[in-house]
């Protein structure tokens, strides 16, 4: 894949009313990729998209779009499309002329007989030939939003923002639009940012992913990348279902020491660690760490709070002295709500944090990535 | 038995509500239809005693009003008609441009961000919390010198100034359901912002503007205090006429009725269109969002 960087956002600042949405927020979205922005709510997302599209006025920060600075620029200028969540279609106009609303603006316009062309293409491309006529009232959820990125696309702009496009959406309608939206930038070759708070959705679609809370990105890369460094304890709780799992635990005369855990660990075994004692957080995800039953030797306590039976897997939450996480385990362990349990963090898997600032302390291998 | 004792209960308690209903249409509509009534009298059967539920109708009132017919010109005119095109005119074209103003202004408060936005609408309020008697002197002397007393154009002014904090309130709650979204995704696509206000939100909120338009007619047909003090002859509206018709002959009842009846048929007539909109424009406009 081309690294051409499509839209480079740097240093951006906004607030509203004195409450801050963007917090000197730098983000790179290369040419031909599907970037999705991964936050909670208010994380600053929304801001991130419209700041692109010229949509608000910035406190400060430029904006670069497709080799262009264009932080002044008019939004009609900048060529972008745009999805919103809820609200999408235009109630005063029908589903044909929803579609072709873009190309009969006096930035793209186009002739009658080139856009009842696209529209058709589009349509098909989206399934939604038979609904053209259709008043967008009539629609279900999955038509609008169908309605909604068809119009987007028809003007193939030169990236699309995509603000929780398929949020409002159920479950099955949500998977099968994601597909179609990945069929559509394989057959376009178009640039996405893509802005959703669903874990799942993001890495199903997205290239790479940006972790953003508190209007800044806390960490941007490929979800393997993430996976491997994660940079900080925010990037640890909105990634992995279920999220990362941290521990109280100190550093004292060369191990980490998780509190109330039968092990400690050496601390070689977290690479380069920036800090030699006191307190820090220990940093795991739920698929390397090790449940039991109880009675299991060298392992430290904990309680079974709550299972939460998926069909074909468990997901169970282990409160232990040092914290709680949640972890997926097979249907064949027995797990019962309020049962003692064990666990085990097994050696050169684990990450510190500080507790202060949140950020990651130890270092493993990075360099030779 | 109790079954029988229930239903005795509630025959009685329907037969109650009944009874408390009729006394209270007898109430509202009593008048209405005495007013009517006595529009289609004669002189002499307006004032017999017990009063006539029927007799020969006498359209001189309905005549006098409309100026047609020889009424008009008779001795007994008191100029009803000249009235009620003032209340026409002023109405009319005070509604308008309240609506109007009021729906940039509305729209303006519910779009942007701009300094003092909170207290810019407070006063907008506030001109409709005055009491009209309160400033009526200081109105009287101010038309007095600018030489717009007894005149329609300023009786419109008043209009516009009474209305429009009204309007602009009610219109800024319709804007306000309609989602931000709208003109975003007409600007990304190359429309301006002016395009998206005329030809996508105002469609939206067309009804609102009914609404408003309805509510703001009657306060602006039904207005009487300043009315009364800002005319002497030229400008009188309708409500003032009524209150003092006399003619050469004395009182003309029948004129007055006759003008009360039209004096409430275009208001029946408003409400009656916006019936469906009102109760949106009451609960929408004020449960809007933001």
């Amino acid at each position: 894949m081309s690294a051409t960087p499509m839209l480079q956002l740097d240093g951006l600042k906004k607030s509203y009313h004195g409450k801050t949405a963007l917090r000197g927020l730098d983000l790179t979205v290369n040419d031909n990729e599907i970037f999705a922005l991964l936050g909670p709510t208010g994380a600053g997302k929304s801001s991130t998209l419209l700041a692109s599209a010229g949509l608000i006025d910035l406190d400060a920060g430029r904006v670069n779009l497709a080799g262009r600075d264009v932080t002044e620029a008019d939004p009609a200028t900048r060529d972008v499309a745009i999805v919103f969540e809820g609200f999408n279609l235009l109630p005063v106009l029908d589903v044909k002329d929803n579609i072709a609303f873009a190309l009969r603006s006096p930035e793209f316009r186009e002739a009658e007989d080139e856009i009842s062309r696209r529209v058709g293409r589009t349509a098909e491309l989206l399934r939604i030939s038979h609904l053209l006529d259709r008043d967008v009232g009539t629609l279900s959820g999955g038509e609008r939003q169908r309605v909604a990125i068809a119009r987007a696309l028809v003007r193939r702009p030169v990236m699309f923002l995509l603000d929780e496009p398929l949020s409002a959406l159920d479950l099955k309608l949500r998977e099968g639009l994601r597909a179609e939206l990945r069929q559509i930038h394989k057959h376009y070759q178009s640039t996405m940012l893509y802005a959703t708070h669903d874990y799942h959705g993001a890495i199903a679609i997205a290239d790479r992913i940006g972790i953003i809370d508190g209007g800044s990105i806390q960490q941007a890369g490929t979800i393997e990348d993430i996976y491997r460094f994660p940079a900080n304890i925010l990037v640890g709780k909105l990634i992995g279902s279920p999220s990362m799992a941290f521990l109280e635990a100190r550093i004292e005369g060369g191990k980490v020491v998780v509190k109330g855990a039968a092990q400690s660990l050496p601390i070689e075994d977290f690479g380069t660690v920036a800090t030699t004692s006191g307190k820090v957080v220990l940093g795991i995800w739920p698929e390397d760490m090790e449940v039991g039953p109880a009675g299991v030797e060298d392992a430290s306590v904990g309680t079974i709070y709550a299972v939460d039976n998926r069909g074909f897997e468990r997901a169970i939450q282990v409160e232990t002295s040092a914290g709680s996480f949640r972890k997926v385990v097979p249907l064949s362990m027995p797990v019962t709500q309020g049962d003692p349990c064990t666990f085990r963090i097994p050696r050169g898997a684990c990450f510190l944090f500080d507790v202060e600032s949140g950020k990651r302390i130890s270092q493993m291998g990075e360099g030779s990535n | 038995m109790t079954n029988a004792r229930t239903s005795m209960i509630d025959l009685a308690t329907r037969w109650l509500i009944l009874g408390l209903l009729i006394v209270y249409t007898i109430y509202n509509v009593g008048p209405i239809f005495w007013l009517l009534l006595s529009s289609f009298k004669s002189r002499m059967d307006l004032f017999s005693m017990p009063p006539k539920l029927f007799f020969t109708p006498d359209l001189s009132g309905y005549q006098s009003v409309f100026g047609v017919g020889a009424a008009k010109d008779s001795a007994s005119a008191v100029g009803v008609f000249d009235s009620l095109v003032n209340s026409i005119i002023v109405s009319v074209s005070g509604t308008a441009l309240a609506v109007f103003f009021g729906t940039l202004a509305g729209y303006v408060c519910s779009r942007f961000n701009f300094r003092g936005k909170g207290d810019f609408m407070f006063f907008v309020l506030s001109t409709r919390m005055l009491p009209p008697v309160a400033v009526l002197v200081f109105y009287h002397l101010m038309f007095a010198r600018l030489g717009l007393a007894d005149t329609r154009f300023g009786l419109v002014l008043v209009a516009i100034f009474a209305n429009i904090g009204l309007a602009t309130w009610i219109m800024k709650g319709f804007f306000d359901g309609v989602p931000k979204e709208v003109e975003q995704i007409a600007i990304v696509n190359g429309y301006t912002r002016m395009y998206a206000f005329t030809r996508l939100v105002l469609p939206m909120v067309k009804g609102g503007i009914a609404a408003t338009a309805g509510f703001c007619f009657i306060f602006a047909w039904n207005e009487f205090a300043f009315a009364s003090i800002l005319t002497t002859t030229q400008a009188k509206t309708l409500p003032v006429k009524i209150s003092a018709a006399s003619g050469a002959t004395g009182i003309e009842w029948t004129q007055i009725c006759a003008a009360g009846v039209v004096l409430i048929i275009p208001v029946l007539i408003f409400f009656y269109l916006i019936r469906k909109h009102l109760l949106m424009g009451m609960t929408f406009g004020v449960l809007g969002r933001r």
